[in-house]
């Protein structure tokens, strides 16, 4: 209790609560601009925190990272273009909602869901950080290769009916992150012998142009044949009223609470990254959705304005960000890459997470375990005030200026992850080929999976069976790796379970063809 | 007529070098770190040029990150670069290395290393609940099957630490490699790798916190903050020192003047208390090593590393 009253005086100082409240701010503005995440926000403003004391600093990191992470659902919402990658999944029912004419609706829900999972996942981080920094050590090379196959298969749930063309998607992505430095072999391959695919297609502008640019495309086409068709251009929705029902939230309480949940279990193991929680809190959400909602009067179908499909993706990425933390700051293992950033801020003052900084700059360190926890309260109201100001003068752009605006964005993001001219083609490229998925009626989701997960999953079934000497059933050992083996067989159910309720399915409609005849 | 055309010229050229020397430096030099912000050679470089920009006047160092290709984008941005000593390549081991591992498109001959300013010994590190308590352990299991050894990547100059010891002291490893610092500490503390092989500056933190064991140093003497942490000599490893370097490096065919201004400007800053305090701070040991003195460090380490890449098979 001493020490987090010791945090809370360190955060209080007006310098650095400043810092905090301009921190949200920017996250939700960063958050709100395609093109530019909270990486690219990092890389950009790691420089300058250097002329800056050190609490002030990570403060306004906090804030960024938080917020960072509930702004992008704005566009996503707004345009259908993901201000953020963990975004990615609430443009499908937030877009939906917002056509429909509850675009205020839907981005509050979305700003709540971000704030509940946020503050769950601060006081995880507040309570219980020493006993899950213990849980995310169990995780070794067995673990993590079947957390890589558990986060894959979590996609299984999302491909509505072409499970064919999901395959696909999931190989390309899988296929695509093989290029570059193998992690098994220490030599780059299928580079082309380009230096700048040493390490891979660089990732942030690929994410910047599978989101971005290729939503630009879509907008474009959309365009394109309103001009054709002589059809006035669609408007884009007015944001209205932002009131939820007490019904709602109501009903919304369960998937905030799994989905936190979800995205503080994923948070806090490293390497798995806020990408794989969104998936598997969205698939959640899903599966209750058609258990309890789905058919009834009034209700839209799930990827077509369900709100669950927002509160379920938003809550799980906000719960990511202080759990992140957890094994950072207890042992100086960075939850995902972002978070691996602040490592370098705090180098730069010359602090190191890890154990350590809790005896040494104990200061420091509540104050950053507090400000996950009062960024959070701050961005409820932020939100409010950033959705009510700026988003409604940007909306009110005509859209033909703002695709000009967004591909610019882009762009300007992906060329400043490494200040390099070739990631602008990066975006170019996989924005190209992410629209030609659309268009093929390819999800894209098994491909970023598998790009996501990819090189980790290659990387840690390879260790472990270097470890086990190449015996394969050291993935499903109960005795020495009963994570591993209770997360094959999840990963397991979720490929079993469509397919039997497809069989049912058959069958009963067999019999019901038999009776008629 | 000869002889004072011969002298006129010689005059002259010493007047115009004499002359560039006092002109430099006339505007901001980049010093160009080839990874992102926020990494070990990002905070060492701004580190110094805070420090350096004390003793510069009216133009500054300039932190530029040129991050991509494990470094390889920004190291040959360098070599291409005009050698007038506005373009400054953070240098780091990588460099010797990259043109045989990685097929990087320059040559070690590509630059004139200007000064060091880290050395980075490595070290042996095992879990804090490891039961090899002293290097003797450790070696004698090794003998009993390969340990299981993370390592920052094949053909690091981690990994060839460890192939140096099967070579030099015949002790069998099996390398498990990782993708940044990170994941190699969640091995080595969660006791799913036996051990890694670490630079001390990275371990020194986690070893202090106790999450982790040195047992030996690749170094010429004891670290001062592990007394009791024997050298690889003193352990019978048979390796004098294995060190990773981190100094400044300038284009190939810079001028002798710029080079020495470059230098002596970084002994400046090695004599700056500040600077000394912060490096300590960030887990870094400061030194200084002159451009003569830094040759023959990148010498050393290149006659060290390559025969280990040619006998292992480990070029591209």
């Amino acid at each position: 209790m001493d020490q987090i009253a010791l945090g809370f005086s360190e955060l209080l100082q007006p310098a650095v609560l400043m810092m905090l409240t301009i921190g949200v701010f920017a996250g939700l503005v960063v958050g709100s601009i395609p093109g530019v995440n909270d990486n690219i926000a990092f890389a950009v403003f790691i420089p300058f925190s250097f002329n800056l004391p050190a609490e002030q600093a990570l403060a306004l990191m906090v804030g960024i990272y938080c917020a960072a992470a509930a702004g992008g659902a704005i566009p996503a919402i707004m345009i259908r273009v993901p201000g953020t990658a963990s975004a990615l999944l609430t443009t499908i029912n937030g877009n939906a909602m917002a056509r429909k004419g509850q675009a205020g609706q839907a981005l509050s829900i979305a700003m709540v869901s971000s704030v509940v999972g946020g503050l769950l996942s601060a006081l995880v981080l507040l309570v219980f950080a020493p006993a899950l920094a213990k849980v995310a050590l169990r995780f070794g090379y067995v673990e993590n290769a079947a957390l890589t196959i558990l986060g894959l298969s979590s996609v299984v749930g999302l491909l509505s009916g072409n499970v064919l063309k999901g395959v696909i998607s999931a190989m390309l992505g899988l296929l695509i992150s093989t290029i570059g430095y193998s992690q098994v072999t220490g030599y780059p391959r299928y580079t082309f012998g380009s230096i700048n695919l040493i390490e891979g297609i660089p990732f942030v502008p690929m994410l910047v142009g599978l989101f971005g640019v290729a939503a630009v495309f879509d907008l474009l086409r959309d365009q394109a044949q309103e001009r054709r068709e002589n059809t006035e251009a669609e408007k884009l929705p007015e944001i209205g009223s932002m009131r939820l029902g007490r019904r709602l939230i109501r009903r919304l309480i369960p998937t905030w609470l799994t989905s936190a949940a979800i995205g503080n279990f994923i948070g806090v193991l490293p390497g798995a990254g806020m990408l794989m929680a969104i998936y598997i809190a969205y698939d959640q959400a899903g599966r209750r959705f058609r258990k309890h909602f789905a058919g009834r009067k009034g209700e839209a179908n799930w990827d077509e304005g369900a709100p669950e499909g927002i509160a379920a993706p938003e809550a799980a990425n906000n719960a990511v960000t202080a759990s992140s933390m957890v094994p950072l700051l207890s042992l100086g293992i960075p939850g995902n890459s972002t978070s691996a950033l602040f490592i370098g801020a705090m180098a730069l003052h010359g602090l190191v997470p890890g154990p350590l900084l809790f005896t040494q700059h104990a200061d420091i360190a509540w104050m950053i375990m507090v400000a996950f926890l009062a960024c959070n309260i701050i961005m409820g109201p932020a939100a409010y005030i950033v959705i009510r100001t700026v988003s409604r003068v940007i909306f009110s752009i005509p859209k033909n200026v703002m695709v000009g605006v967004i591909v610019l964005l882009c762009l300007l993001g992906a060329y400043s992850d490494g200040n390099n001219l070739f990631n602008i083609w990066v975006a170019l490229g996989a924005g190209a080929v992410a629209y030609l998925m659309k268009i093929a009626n390819i999800p894209l989701g098994p491909a970023i999976l598998g790009l996501v997960l990819g090189g980790q999953m290659e990387a840690s079934i390879a260790n472990s069976l270097s470890i086990s000497r190449g015996d394969w059933l050291v993935f499903v050992d109960p005795v020495n790796h009963p994570i591993s083996a209770v997360m094959l067989l999840a990963a397991l159910l979720m490929w079993v379970a469509p397919a039997l309720r497809g069989l049912r399915h058959m069958r009963a409609n067999r019999f019901a063809k038999g009776q008629r005849s | 007529m000869l002889k004072s055309l011969l002298l006129g010229a010689v005059l002259g050229t010493s007047l115009i070098a004499s002359a560039s020397a006092q002109d430099y430096p006339t505007q901001d030099i980049d010093l160009v770190v080839p990874f992102d912000p926020g990494g070990s050679v990002d905070v060492t470089s701004r580190l110094l040029a805070e420090a350096a920009n004390k003793y510069l006047d009216g133009v500054s160092v300039v932190v530029s990150n040129r991050a991509g290709g494990g470094g390889v984008v920004g190291q040959s941005f360098v070599s291409k670069a005009k050698p007038d000593g506005y373009t400054v390549l953070a240098m780091t081991s990588s460099v010797v290395t990259n043109p045989q591992l990685k097929g990087a498109p320059y040559n070690i001959e590509d630059f004139t290393p200007v000064a060091a300013y880290n050395l980075d010994p490595e070290v042996i590190a095992i879990p804090a609940s490891s039961p090899f308590q002293t290097i003797d352990d450790f070696v004698a299991a090794t003998k009993d099957r390969p340990l299981n050894i993370t390592v920052a990547g094949i053909g690091t100059s981690h990994h060839m630490a460890g192939l140096a010891l099967t070579s030099a002291a015949g002790l069998e490893f099996n390398y498990i490699p990782a993708n940044g610092f990170g994941e190699q500490l969640q091995a080595v503390v969660g006791g799913h790798a036996d051990g890694a092989f670490w630079p001390m500056g990275e371990a020194m933190v986690h070893a202090e916190a106790g999450t982790v064991r040195i047992l030996a140093i690749a170094s010429d003497a004891r670290d001062p903050n592990f007394p009791d942490v024997p050298t690889f000599e003193e352990a019978g490893l048979n390796i004098p020192i294995w060190a990773t370097f981190r100094g400044w490096a300038v284009p190939a065919g810079t001028s002798d003047d710029t080079v020495s201004f470059l230098s002596d400007l970084l002994k400046k800053v090695f004599e700056d208390d500040t600077y000394q305090e912060k490096m300590a701070a960030a887990g870094f040991d400061p030194i200084y090593r002159d451009a003569a003195n830094f040759q023959s460090i990148i010498t050393a380490y290149s006659n060290q590393v390559v025969p280990i890449i040619e006998d292992n098979g480990l070029a591209k």
